[in-house]
């Protein structure tokens, strides 16, 4: 059976430097770059996610973190159907602006927005600064998925996006499109000897 | 080597000699010389402790020789597998995304695997491979003499790694095959003898650098692999895993099989496996199996992390990405060893063979070794190597004697070559074998020990080399990558317009380059919700282009103008020179630029007010507004006591044009030097004196910084709301004065005082009271574009009491 490919708008938010565009690239790309540069724009990727009964293909916006562009980020976050808000585990004010992103969010952005709170450079332990209870608690007290990633081991990361692939609604009237093009032939079951 | 020097002390020239002799043995095995290949000239180094020796890598012997159940191997032969299907674009293209992705990776893995020497530095280390069958005996009898045969007099030999491998530690009946209860203790049993060995005080001499750590041991019934590493390596070892493999009854029972031990040494990636394979002289094709068997089912669950690591150093192909465990052919370097049972030929008569065997003509033997017979016909251990067998068959003993076992009450048996040591490596050359012998004592079984040191060359990565690799790798693919995807680069993402001046237009550019294969078409596009590109204060031009690839960059320039309006808006805080500017690149990304600037604060589009505050030149007046409160704590309460009666800059014109004389024909009409008059601004806003200029100069210098006041000297609101006639000018004439507010009433007065004092000269000057009152008024009260009849009328009115005020002396 040809399977649908679901296509949805994703959004990545946070502060500057907690790791977006890195966990961006992890995902899509699978490499890490320790030298990473601040994103100064938007970027733009794809990536698809292959659940068990669909494909579900993210067109993801990697959004500037630096504070001078905070005002330009409803540009992206307009019309997303998920959203990814990352703090670094080891810097408490980050993980204070991904509050006010949540805030944002849920009164500007789309009502439906599945929105993902995500505590990136988890591998950094021993610098650990925000407690993965404190977060967890904060996330379902706002009925948010949570999930501690590092994009430099890649924990968790794809893990993350397959958690919002499978919170989606899949349902019609979704744009959908056969992912093979061509229809698998008929079986007709003739049983003739 | 009869007197059991390691083969490294010898002097080169005699090892040549060897080599020679090796070569023109006739025999099979002399097409892969063990040591010959690359004698060694230097006594081994011993990696980290002690002078940390880094080498250069050995050259590589042409192409690898590579093992084809090596991932390596595969990704070249293997027939590319996605588990997704092909998409259709919009234009109705078929794409894979994930086929593109595993292609791409397998160039790139090919070019990594290129530059390894780029950021891997090589260390020699030293291996010591064991193998015995213990034929279920075990005593407490000294391992020495096998284990540390080639450590040297002072252990100056002493191997890096050691690994050693057990058959039959418990008698293969059925219930021990069947419950595996008693292979627990006989393993500890050989673990603490073999840790006594390794660690005995007369070796370490209780320095603890000498010692020996053991890493891991796995046993299954019979058959036991222990790994140990001199202490010294033991923070570098990492993901050490074993595994099992039963292939004995019912193709799964642990009689025969065997256990492998894995591990990341530095950054190399090494697996040992110790092998009792199906026994008796006719089944060579059962021992084929078994190896096969046990090479391509033994998993290594090391975790997506440690394969990952490992394909990043070169150790691994790119196609392993995602999968969590290792096969043993997935290792840099494989040692396979054990009671492999392989036996001579059949075609030699069990009487014959030994015979030959007692007599130590191993060289007739050697040509009949069924392995040899098999790896050369290409049926088994396909790139594996093995060094020459130059010791007399190991198997089958009387136990406990030097004698082949001929007693009359056992079964004759053809002596055999059963224990084994082979080894294969991704690159040849990184193995080179030292000894390859047996051992005479512990002589309590029925085959004797089998043991081999191998030099080998370890990796050490620097991870921060390796990551630029990769980074230049993919900075270099992201250029050629999808074509349908374009790329730009700007040379600046922020333009830093410094000071601008009142009336001053800057201008910086920006150049775009075109980096990517297809054509870039660009526009800067407005924020969300907002309908201009920028703030009213910059203009961009062009606002879109397009460029091919190759062509030259385009240049977009961005002009920052403060015209009266924004000097206003600044002046009052109300807005400040910083803004964003979006550059969308079509089907692409998001490019910033920002803009910012400062404000050199100007007198000009300032208020009457707050001119009057400031007795200092205006450059010296703070912009910011909670700065400017602790300068002047009272600025909000205007009163004689703190303030100047008129702005001193109106004063200093007006004087500069008296000094002039005002019988200069068409004053206020002329227009003056614009390069004059922004110097005049200048000096007004810095305090220094003006220089030699054209009175017309001041004059428009004068009338435009009445027009810029951000409020002007006479309100709309005063505007007499009556006609104004020859009875009620008097009475409108002093509504309005009472009506200005006082500063703006004091520079009424001043302007009025002053133009009369011009209309004295009206014969030279040519000057009316009309004309004066014209020049006031527009500069005084500026029109607003759009003016209904009223407010015309008004305006008018207004005209009139200025004559007024000019012609009679009502002030
Ligand atoms: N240790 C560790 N470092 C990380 C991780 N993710 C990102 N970093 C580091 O953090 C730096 C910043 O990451 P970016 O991805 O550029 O951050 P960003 O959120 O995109 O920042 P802006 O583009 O300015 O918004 C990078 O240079 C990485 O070295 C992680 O998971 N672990
Ligand atoms: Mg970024």
């Amino acid at each position: 059976m040809a399977q649908r490919v679901h296509h949805f708008k994703l959004v990545l938010l946070g502060d500057t430097a907690v790791g977006k565009s890195c966990l961006v690239v992890r995902f899509v790309r699978d490499e890490f770059f320790e030298f990473q540069e601040p994103t100064i724009g938007a970027a733009f990727l794809t990536q698809t996610v292959q659940l068990d009964e669909s494909t579900v293909k993210f067109e993801i916006w990697d959004t500037a973190g630096q504070e001078r562009y905070r005002s330009l980020a409803p540009m992206y976050y307009r019309g997303a159907s998920a959203a990814v808000i990352v703090y670094d585990i080891t810097n408490p004010d980050s993980f204070n602006g991904a509050k006010s992103w949540v805030k944002e969010l849920q009164r500007r952005g789309d009502p439906n927005v599945v929105i993902a709170l995500a505590g990136n450079k988890a591998d950094l332990e021993s610098r650990r600064k925000v407690e993965f209870e404190e977060a967890n608690a904060y996330a379902e007290e706002n009925g948010i998925l949570h999930l501690e990633t590092s994009a430099k081991n890649a924990n968790n990361v794809k893990a993350l996006f397959v958690e919002i692939a499978k919170k989606l609604p899949k349902n019609p009237p979704q744009p959908e499109r056969e992912a093979f093009p061509i229809a698998a032939p008929q079986q007709t079951t003739n049983n003739c000897c | 080597m009869a007197d059991g020097t390691p083969q490294w002390a010898v002097p080169p020239e005699q090892q040549q000699h060897r080599q020679q002799q090796a070569q023109q043995r006739p025999d099979y095995a002399a097409q892969r010389p063990p040591a010959a290949q690359a004698a060694p000239t230097a006594p081994p180094q011993a990696p980290p402790s002690g002078g940390a020796a880094v080498v250069s890598p050995p050259p590589s012997a042409g192409a690898p020789k590579v093992n084809k159940f090596n991932r390596i191997a595969q990704m070249e032969e293997k027939v590319l597998v996605t588990r997704t299907r092909d998409e259709e674009t919009e234009d109705g293209r078929l794409v894979n995304k994930e086929a593109m992705t595993k292609i791409r990776d397998a160039w790139v893995y090919k070019r990594v695997r290129s530059r390894v020497r780029e950021f891997t530095s090589y260390r020699q280390a030293l291996c010591f491979v064991g193998t015995w069958n213990v034929n279920a005996k075990g005593k407490e009898e000294s391992l020495d003499e096998w284990i540390c045969a080639d450590w040297g007099q002072n252990g100056q030999y002493a191997p890096d790694v050691v690994a050693v491998g057990f058959q039959e530690i418990v008698d293969l009946n059925a219930v021990n095959v069947a419950v595996d209860n008693k292979t627990q203790q006989r393993s500890q049993f050989w673990v603490e003898r073999l840790n006594a060995t390794l660690n005995s005080p007369s070796r370490t001499q209780n320095d603890p650098n000498r010692g020996y750590i053991l890493m891991m041991q796995r046993s299954m019934v019979g058959l036991l692999i222990c790994l140990f590493v001199k202490n010294p390596h033991r923070q570098r070892v990492k993901a050490v895993s074993a595994d099992s493999v039963g292939v004995g009854v019912m193709g799964m029972m642990g009689n025969k099989g065997g256990v492998a031990i894995r591990l990341n040494f530095y950054d190399s990636t090494l697996c040992f496996v110790c092998a009792h394979m199906a026994a008796h002289r006719e089944n060579v094709v059962g021992r084929n199996a078994d190896f096969m068997n046990v090479l391509s089912k033994a998993t290594f669950d090391v975790g997506e992390q440690t394969v990952r690591e490992n394909i990043r150093n070169g150790s691994l192909s790119q196609w392993a990405l995602g999968s969590g465990s290792l096969g043993i052919a997935d290792h840099d370097m494989v040692f396979w060893l054990g009671d492999l049972n392989y036996r001579i030929d059949e075609s030699l008569p069990t009487e014959t063979v030994l015979l030959l065997a007692e007599r130590g003509a191993i060289d007739k033997l050697r040509t009949l070794d069924q392995l040899n017979i098999e790896r050369s016909e290409g049926r088994v251990f396909e790139g594996f190597e093995e060094g020459i067998l130059s010791f007399v068959p190991t198997y089958k003993y009387q136990p406990g004697t030097d004698k082949f076992e001929q007693r009359p009450e056992k079964k004759l048996r053809a002596p055999a070559w059963c224990d084994r040591i082979l080894w294969s490596a991704q690159e040849p050359a990184y193995v080179q074998q030292l000894t390859y012998k047996r051992s005479e004592r512990p002589n309590c079984s029925d085959h004797k020990p089998v043991y081999s040191t191998l030099r080998f060359t370890v990796k050490d990565v620097n991870a921060q080399r390796r990551e630029s690799i990769y980074k230049e790798l993919f900075a270099l693919l992201e250029r050629y990558d999808n074509r349908s995807l374009p790329a730009i680069s700007l040379d600046k993402s922020e333009l830093n317009f410094g000071e601008v001046r009142y009336n001053q237009s800057v201008t910086l550019s920006l150049r775009i380059a075109n980096t990517g294969p297809s054509c870039a078409s660009y526009r800067f596009v407005p924020k969300i919700d907002e309908s201009t590109l920028s703030k009213s204060w910059m203009s961009v031009f062009p606002t879109y282009g397009m460029l091919v690839p190759g062509e030259q960059p385009g240049v977009v320039t961005v002009t920052v103008t403060i015209d009266n309006n924004t000097a206003k808006l600044l002046n009052a805080g109300r807005e400040v020179l910083k803004d964003t500017l979006i550059l969308r690149l079509e089907n692409g990304r998001e490019y910033y630029v920002s803009i910012k600037g400062t404000f050199a604060r100007s007198c000009f589009g300032m208020s009457l007010d707050q001119l009057v505050l400031y007795k200092d030149p205006i450059h010296t007046i703070a912009l910011d507004a909670i700065q400017r409160a602790e300068q002047f704590p009272n600025e909000n309460e205007v009163s004689p006591s703190n303030a100047l009666c008129i702005p001193k800059e109106l004063w200093r014109l007006v004087d500069a044009m008296y000094e002039k004389g005002l019988s200069t024909p068409d004053l206020f009409t002329n227009h003056g030097n614009p390069e004059e008059v922004v110097i005049i601004r200048e000096a007004l806003d810095s305090g220094s004196a003006f220089g030699v200029f054209s009175i017309h100069s001041y004059a428009e210098a004068f009338t435009s910084f009445l027009t810029s006041l951000s409020a002007p000297v006479i309100p709309t609101t005063v505007f007499p709301n009556t006609e104004i006639n020859a009875e009620n000018i008097q009475a409108m004439t002093r509504r309005l004065l009472e009506e200005l507010p006082p500063i703006h009433y004091n520079v009424l007065v001043y302007i009025i005082s002053f133009f009369r004092e011009v209309l004295l000269h009206s014969e030279k000057n040519h000057l009316t009271a009309a004309k004066l009152a014209h020049i006031c008024l527009k500069h005084c009260a500026p029109a607003d574009v759009v003016m209904d009849s009223a407010m015309m009328q008004r305006r008018a009115g207004m005209s009139l009491i200025l004559i007024h005020l000019l012609v009679t002396s009502s002030i």
